[in-house]
């Protein structure tokens, strides 16, 4: 059963808006593949592009290797788990679970088979005769992946359904999804605004912002080495710092960082940085560590602001002596309880790190933050272009 | 349209959708009517005569209302004595409805609602019909009066316009209640205590507060009484006399006594006109649209 | 603090005398049943009987109106529920520039005064050589009612989640499978009371029927000319007797509705 996905030069416009920028893309079969980025990005109408339910205005959608232009949605070889579920609240477990059997025919002994089966699945035996309304959120949850599996789609689409639930819930049924798309060999395409959601469960994530996929990569390669500086920004927590490139040796990269003295930082070999270039630093905060004033190499002068304790790491904010610049910093297992309840706004203290962990990218515009969440709301490029609401 | 019927319903259903609703805005709503207003430009000709030098569109049977006194009074008798039952009937509903909106208990209000409803489901005849009994010359209503002594001899309630009014405000009401109080339902009851606590007494609150916002409520319950109350057969031929009739009586008359179906259908196009009328001068001073309206 | 105690006071009196015109006419209507006197009235009483109930049963008048009566209600509820139905479906799924229009038209039969749709109705037909009768009352009446019908079904889809829909036919339904196991039973409540609702204006309707229904009588038709002529007092009992029957059915209609609302807060 081949279950790979494959967008062709698929566009997605609605009136002048462009939704969906002309986009390429293969998922192989079996594979646990997220789409990740803030809402408004184009991810909800590239899994309506893959399910059926829009279609594209220019470009083909392969799924197992045929084209599914003109195949209507209840012929694609897909199902999906809404963000609400969708279960039909006026019957019960087994007849939802039942229903896509059921409309193709199948007899009702086969069918209930069938349900027993993705029951025990989904851990909740016996609960079949329950109205769907009787059911707590978790278990709502499961039948609407046993719902879902029960026609036996070769992709199975997932819109941001863990959304509802509370974070505990939440993080255990990550794990439980992850084992059933192992147990039963089904492409997931998963799609969240989430990062933990995408980087825990997937084995590939794309990154997208502003109808355009960022970057595509495993979750790893995506934390290491950002493509973007909007995949640097959006995934995991990064300092950004402009600067500009003195010269470029392999990998690494010497900048001027103005104020703040030389900087270093790695640049990947599909990094283009001419020397004299802008350029933006990336500096995770978990990478900054505490040295002593006047050290050698790269380090910031800072001085702190807020001292926030997160129970497994002390989360500081701090801002740059030279510049007047935020500067996060986390500290964890490097201080000890002595140091850390030491910290204190108003104290000063330098940061260095290894510039083997910051990555350099070309100067691509500071990404738009929502002002409440403190969230990265959009890249630059698309507000300057007017391309996004 | 069509597509986006078939798109969620499928070729077969959108095409029954769009038939039934066809049929029904053009065989049932829209030519009957433009057939009336064509019937009220034409005399009322023999059948030897259609098709004739004489079969041509006039005005003549509108002017008939305007020469014939009687008609004319009859007819803005019909107007204001419609305007007097709907801003009738809104005063005795008005407290009513910020009874059962804002001051009865859940359950209160869940009993009450119950009871406006029974008689509201009871035929309009029939609830015309009790007033004919309470009103009629030697009716309850006479006896009691008599035995408190307020009056020496009966009176003829039924020979003038009181009872046909009474009448109508009975049969009326409701249609004014569930509007108001749907309207003032929704009200946020902070809005009305924030009120009192600015010191607003109970008359401003409800001027400055409630009324404001039951607005297309209000539009609704006058439109709707209005309309009613114009378009009245059964009230006044019930509880009227030949002495205090209806517009819709004289249409009735063109009708079916007169046999002048084409002079008929101009007075109901006219009668129509004045609903259409009150409606656009409600809709404009309450400044609501017709989504409004509709419950 | 006093005037705001009395003015609360003056209320509740208020509402109380409200409801006491609300029912009191017609307990009058109904205890003039059982007085044995010719006209229908409680002053004076003549005494008890229940003489007038034998009267009405034995007049065949009387039946041959409830018999209309019936079947003008079916053929209204055959023609206006599925209209009101396809229309709160079209409006519930179209979006367009002349839906606005569209709407007004929808809506006009309800604003329209009865005796205008019955005349309209009576001339359109004539030049079919249809006259005055059951089938023209049929479609005098379903014309209004058809809206109403629209406006109890549109009430409930509102409310209507359409992602459901989506599922079904993600899960390999077509249209109508969804449209049948998916909206249909969602409906079902409201199909019922619109069914309800339909038939009782249909029963009661007067206005519209009046100038539609020529020769023939339904029973509403029938009351009133016996009011006007030949009046007795088994106008009376069989006014009673609809009284009843509307009262036994409008409370288990509200009783029922409102579990159906309570059903729907539970998120059912």
């Amino acid at each position: 059963m081949d279950g790979s996905v494959r967008l062709d030069e698929v566009v997605m416009r609605f009136g002048d808006f462009t939704a969906i920028e002309k986009t390429s893309l293969a998922i192989g079969s079996g594979e646990f593949f997220s789409f990740l980025g803030p809402s408004g990005c184009g991810k909800t109408t590239l899994l309506n592009i893959v399910s059926g339910f829009i279609t594209p205005s220019e470009g083909q959608v392969f799924i197992g290797g045929e084209p599914m232009a003109g195949v209507p949605v209840n012929r694609r070889p897909t199902a999906m788990i809404f963000q609400n579920l969708a279960l039909f609240p006026l019957m019960t477990v087994f007849e939802n679970i039942e229903f896509g059997l059921e409309v193709r025919g199948v007899d009702k002994r086969q069918r209930r088979e069938v349900s027993e089966r993705l029951l025990a699945l989904v851990a909740l035996e016996g609960s079949g005769p329950k109205r769907v309304t009787e059911l707590s959120g978790g278990q709502k949850q499961r039948v609407a992946i046993a719902r879902a599996l029960a026609v036996e789609p070769r992709v199975l689409l997932l819109d941001e359904p863990l959304s509802a639930l509370d974070l505990k819930l939440r993080q255990h049924m990550r794990a439980e999804l992850k084992a059933i798309q192992r147990k039963t060999g089904i492409t997931f395409i998963y799609i969240t605004h989430d990062q933990g959601e995408a980087l825990t469960m997937s084995d590939r994530v794309a990154v997208m912002s502003a109808g355009r996929i960022q970057q595509v990569a495993d979750p790893m390669t995506l934390y290491r080495e950002p493509a973007t500086g909007f995949v640097a920004a959006f995934v995991g927590e990064n300092n950004r710092l402009e600067a500009r490139v003195i010269d470029r040796e392999g990998e690494r990269v010497r900048l001027d960082g103005g104020a703040l003295g030389e900087l270093a930082g790695r640049a990947g070999p599909g990094v283009r940085l001419a020397n004299g270039e802008a350029a933006a630093l990336y500096v995770r905060p978990e990478h900054l560590r505490p040295v002593a004033a006047g050290a050698a190499g790269p380090r910031f002068d800072t001085e702190i602001e807020a001292v926030h304790f997160e129970g497994a790491w002390v989360m500081l904010e701090t801002r740059l002596a030279a510049t007047g610049e935020k500067l996060r910093v986390q500290l964890g297992h490097e201080v000890s309880r002595g140091q850390a309840e030491a910290l204190a706004a108003g104290q000063r203290m330098t940061f260095a790190y290894d510039p083997g962990d910051a990555v350099v990218l070309p100067d691509d515009g500071s990404p738009v933050v929502d002002e409440e969440t403190g969230e990265v709301v959009e890249s630059d490029r698309a507000q300057a272009g007017g391309a996004h609401v | 349209m069509f597509r986006q019927l078939q798109v969620r319903f499928g070729g077969p259903l959108a095409m029954a959708i769009v038939t039934l609703l066809g049929i029904w805005l053009i065989v049932m709503v829209t030519l009957p009517q433009l057939q009336m207003i064509e019937y009220s430009l034409k005399p009322n000709l023999l059948p030897a005569q259609i098709g004739g030098p004489e079969d041509r569109l006039t005005l003549a049977n509108y002017a008939t209302l305007f020469n014939n006194d009687i008609h004319r009074a009859i007819f803005l008798k019909t107007l204001w004595s419609s305007v007097l039952v709907t801003l009738l009937t809104l005063a005795v509903s008005y407290p009513l409805a910020w009874y059962l909106a804002k001051v009865a208990t859940p359950r209160q209000a869940a009993l009450c609602i119950l009871l406006l409803i029974v008689p509201f489901w009871i035929n309009e005849i029939l609830r015309t019909y009790s007033w004919f009994i309470i009103l009629a010359f030697r009716g309850p209503l006479n006896e009691v009066l008599m035995m408190l002594g307020l009056i020496e001899r009966p009176i003829r309630f039924l020979s003038g316009n009181g009872g046909v009014m009474v009448g109508m405000v009975y049969a009326y009401i409701l249609f004014m209640v569930f509007p108001l109080y749907n309207a003032i339902e929704s009200l946020d009851d902070n809005q009305v205590r924030a009120a009192r606590d600015l010191g607003a007494g109970t008359l401003r609150t409800h001027r400055r507060i409630v009324i404001p916002h039951a607005k297309p409520g209000i539009a609704t319950g006058c439109i709707m009484t209005f309309m009613l109350a114009a378009g009245s057969y059964a009230v006044p031929a019930l509880l009227g006399s030949p002495g205090s009739r209806w517009f819709t009586q004289i249409i009735y008359n063109w009708f079916f006594e007169g046999g002048n179906w084409n002079q008929g259908a101009a007075y109901a196009f006219l009668l129509l006109v004045l609903c259409i009328g009150f409606m656009s001068l409600v809709m404009k001073v309450f400044k609501v649209g017709l989504g409004d309206i509709g419950r | 603090m006093s005037s705001q105690r009395f003015l609360a006071f003056g209320l509740r009196f208020y509402v109380v005398v409200f409801f006491a015109y609300l029912f009191l006419p017609l307990l009058i209507m109904a205890a003039a049943t059982f007085n044995d006197s010719r006209f229908p009235t409680v002053t004076p009483w003549d005494g008890t009987t229940l003489r007038w109930f034998g009267e009405l049963a034995a007049d065949g008048g009387m039946w041959q109106a409830l018999g209309n009566s019936l079947v003008v209600a079916a053929g209204v509820l055959v023609v206006a529920v599925p209209i009101g139905i396809a229309t709160a479906l079209f409006l519930n799924t179209v979006s367009s520039r002349a839906k606005p229009f569209l709407y007004a038209l929808i809506l006009s039969p309800l604003l329209t005064p009865g005796v205008i749709i019955g005349i309209s109705t009576l001339i359109f037909w004539r030049q079919f050589g249809v006259s005055g009768g059951i089938f023209l009352t049929v479609l005098g009446q379903a014309t209004f009612i058809a809206a109403y019908v629209m406006l109890m079904v549109t009430a409930r889809l509102q409310r209507f989640d359409r992602t459901l829909e989506r599922a079904a036919l993600d899960l390999g339904a077509s249209p109508w499978q969804a449209f049948r196991r998916i909206l249909l039973p969602y409906l079902k409540p409201a199909l019922y009371s619109a069914a309800v609702i339909a038939f009782l204006q249909s029963f009661e309707n007067y206005n519209t029927t009046l100038f539609v229904v020529g020769y023939d009588t339904t029973l509403t038709v029938y009351i009133a000319s016996k009011v006007r002529t030949g009046l007795t007092p088994a106008v009376n009992a069989l006014g009673l007797i609809l009284i009843l029957i509307t009262v036994a059915v409008a409370v288990v209609y509200e009783l029922k509705r409102r579990r159906e609302a309570a059903r729907v807060v539970e998120g059912v």
